[in-house]
């Protein structure tokens, strides 16, 4: 009998759990209240516990705070703003799980993807319910003509950009002949995405571009293709990857003492950052060169903005606000100005993201992002948040700005789009 | 072995039936009903929850078979079945019906799944995992680096037709995906019973006394992973007809990692042990997921990243709970109750 009752115990542990999962799932509560008010939704599948946390936490801060801001405002024209976000650890079952419980019934207009395979997975849903995408960097969503828009510029262009800084670097360095760059990034559709018109406009530049060494995501050891682009003669060397990636490079670089030869340089946006690598391992990293569509570094933390922090991170201090704790606001930014010329157009109920997409095009060239990125350029035929970018380098445990902003090339149009 | 007290097998045929008594034919019944009428509430979020979890279900009744039934330790599952997703993607996009594609993804997949096989012959144990592992990485890495498989770009598969119908709403895709499940759970309880069914599990309990017996154990160990494979691939093929698109980051070794938990949890051994794991898992991951975000909005001290992490926390004391107080798993349980209910209120 002790038996019997113990089991019914252990079953009704195990159920009651499971069935009140299942009733919320099903009947919403999980989803934050199906608000009576008017409310637009701006859906994030983020990556907290995955390989691109680092940029995904701080974005999400960012996020949560400025629309904390606008609803304390009242809304747009009224409108709530309902920020829904998800830990989808990279996983793409978890994301398309978790877009497809909230496309309906919650007037999602957004849907902010932390990852490529993400939006390509979830395509044809975004297109037949109506509802744009935001990613990263990725010069298909431009290439291709995809139904959204990048966060800022997108890799290629920043690629481009660099390469063009570099030609400036060695012509002030006074050496002759063409300098010898090599690339080194994870091995996924990100590490790649770079070359892909990045290559097509080194070729058109005075300078060889080595061959292009990738190593598995989480790899923590880099010294062989350090290494093989190191006995290749490099001068420069890109590094992607989201941080800790570019720190651990470095740690790498350092150890085999090529750091003083060779200038490190990521055009990648996401590292060193400040709070993991620059905070941890200052010497290792110094002298690396960042591009970044968005202030980082010294710069982040005395730009105005940086009071949205103070206001809604009182525990937290100002050191931990990164960059990309600026991209959520921007991207919080667009949303709102992109919402106000929506509404101009149409009524809330007629309100979906066609609609929204169609507002943000007409955002080019609007001040809303503050200086917390470049320029604003989307466009009828622009789908790039920026295009413009700033260069930093790390020094003595500090991302110092040594550029002002910089129009990068389009690299995009190079590459011939399947 | 858990038969209600008063049922007996009287003829052969009862010996050998699947559905024994009424109120199985009952709850047969009453399952297809569901499985027909649930599409029309068109709740699109359950019926592609739905729709993942049957796929899971057939991959990770694979690995019953391999690891449950024959005692073969893998971690290659997600790599055969994304043999399996390339193998429809390309297939199909050269022209060949999907409805013909997929039983060859499922061979396709169970003849690269002989790889991990040969190595069976020679290591068990924890050294045949870690040469499934080895046999994982080579796989995702090859499907990253060949053009034929898109490399890290991955491959797009368009809607298949049945007889002119385009097969691209969720409740289209539950249908053959359900229709699938079956067949394939039909396939692995009856291969428990047959002659198959019993060497793996002699060669799972001691493989040097059914060698002894005389059972061909490179054979049959081969066999076995060709199965295992072979559904795989079969849910791999169903994956792309869910998603439309294979790419490598769709199946990494964590998922590996679930797969193993799923048969664990559900009972190793037991087919409709698998389907207790699946649902276990995937719906606890949901919950999880889907409790996060209003458990940081309603505590904000806690911030999304602790609310986030405690989702993992929680998901793994919840499997490391499970393995402390019930580690023959859920269709043990799920016996013990439905046996302690029959009786009740007697206790025997």
């Amino acid at each position: 009998m002790k038996e019997i009752k113990h089991r019914k115990t252990g079953f009704v542990a195990v159920a009651l759990p499971v069935l009140l999962g299942l009733y919320l799932m099903l009947f919403g509560l999980t989803s934050r209240g199906e608000c009576a008010e008017k409310a637009a939704s701006f859906l994030c599948l983020a990556d907290y516990t995955g390989p691109v946390a680092a940029i995904s936490v701080p974005l999400v801060k960012g996020e949560t705070d400025y629309f904390k801001e606008v609803n304390a405002r009242g809304g747009i024209n009224g409108i709530k703003i309902n920020f829904i976000n998800i830990d989808t650890r990279y996983n793409v079952a978890r994301a398309v799980s978790a877009y497809r419980r909230y496309r309906k019934g919650h007037k999602v207009l957004v849907a902010d993807f932390h990852s490529t395979p993400f939006g390509k997975a979830l395509g044809r849903d975004t297109k037949r319910d109506k509802i744009f995408g935001l990613y990263p960097g990725d010069g298909e969503v431009q290439g291709k003509d995809l139904p959204g828009f990048n966060w800022g510029t997108t890799y290629q262009d920043s690629f481009a950009a660099c390469l063009d800084w570099i030609i400036k670097d060695w012509k002030e360095k006074g050496t002759g002949g063409r300098p010898k760059v090599g690339y080194l990034s994870w091995d996924s559709a990100y590490g790649r995405e770079s070359l892909r018109g990045g290559k097509e406009y080194a070729d058109t530049l005075p300078l060889t571009l080595l061959k292009p060494e990738f190593f598995p995501v989480g790899s923590l050891d880099h010294t062989v293709y350090l290494q093989r682009l190191a006995k290749n003669g490099a001068n420069y060397i890109f590094i992607g990857g989201v941080d800790p990636t570019p720190t651990n490079i470095m740690k790498d670089a350092y150890r085999m003492r090529i750091t003083k030869n060779i200038q490190f340089i990521n055009n990648s946006f996401w590292g060193p950052t400040k709070s993991v690598g620059v905070r941890m391992h200052p010497e290792k990293v110094n002298n690396v060169v960042r591009a970044s569509f968005f202030i980082v570094g010294e710069e982040a933390e005395k730009h105005p903005a940086h009071k949205l922090w103070l206001k809604h991170r009182p525990n937290e201090p100002i050191s931990d606000l990164t960059g990309a704790y600026y991209i959520g606001v921007a991207l919080a930014k667009d949303f709102e100005a992109g919402l106000k010329v929506a509404l101009k157009n149409v009524s809330y109920e007629d309100l979906d993201g066609e609609v929204l997409a169609d507002a943000y095009k007409q955002l080019t060239g609007s001040p809303h992002r503050e200086g917390l990125t470049g320029a604003c350029a989307f466009s009828p035929t622009n789908h790039r948040g920026s295009m413009e970018v700033k260069f930093y380098r790390i020094e003595n445990g500090k991302i110092n700005r040594i550029s002002d902003w910089v129009k990068v090339p389009d690299a995009v149009s190079m590459h011939k789009w399947d | 072995m858990w038969r209600p007290c008063g049922v007996f097998d009287e003829t052969y045929s009862s010996d050998m039936s699947i559905v024994r008594t009424k109120f199985h034919w009952i709850c047969l019944i009453v399952s297809l009903l569901f499985v027909m009428i649930f599409p029309l509430f068109d709740n699109y979020y359950l019926l592609s929850l739905f729709n993942k979890m049957a796929i899971m279900t057939i991959v990770a009744m694979g690995l019953q078979i391999l690891s449950g039934m024959c005692g073969q330790i893998s971690f290659g599952q997600a790599a055969f079945m994304s043999v399996g997703a390339y193998t429809s993607c390309i297939l199909t996009n050269i022209g060949l019906s999907f409805w013909i594609v997929m039983p060859i993804a499922g061979i396709v997949s169970g003849l690269i799944g002989l790889l991990g096989g040969t190595s069976a012959l020679r290591v068990k144990g924890f050294y045949l995992a870690i040469a499934t592992l080895a046999l994982h990485f080579v796989i995702i890495w090859l499907t990253m680096h060949l053009e034929i498989t898109g490399s890290t770009e991955g491959l797009h598969m368009d809607p298949p037709t049945f007889f002119g119908i385009l097969i691209d709403t969720e409740p289209q895709k539950f249908y053959v995906i359900i229709s699938v499940l079956a067949l394939m759970t039909y396939g692995a309880r009856n291969l428990v019973r047959t002659r198959v069914g019993r060497v793996f599990v002699a060669i799972r309990d001691n493989d040097l006394a059914a060698q002894v017996m005389g059972i061909n154990l490179f054979y049959y160990k081969l066999l076995a992973f060709f199965i295992a494979c072979f559904y795989a691939g079969i849910g791999g093929s169903l994956w792309v007809l869910w998603l439309n698109l294979a790419h490598p980051d769709q199946f990494g070794l964590m998922d590996n990692v679930y797969y193993l938990g799923m048969i664990i949890i559900g009972g190793l051994g037991s087919i409709p042990g698998v389907f207790f794991g699946v649902v276990f898992i995937v719906l606890l991951d949901e919950i999880l997921m889907l409790v996060a975000p209003p458990l940081s909005t309603l505590f904000p001290s806690l911030g999304m990243e602790v609310s986030a992490n405690l989702s993992l926390s929680i998901f793994g004391i919840a499997i490391v709970l499970f393995l402390i107080y019930e580690p023959r798993g859920l269709y043990r349980t799920w016996n013990v109750i439905k046996n302690s209910l029959r009786v009740y209120p007697f206790t025997y």
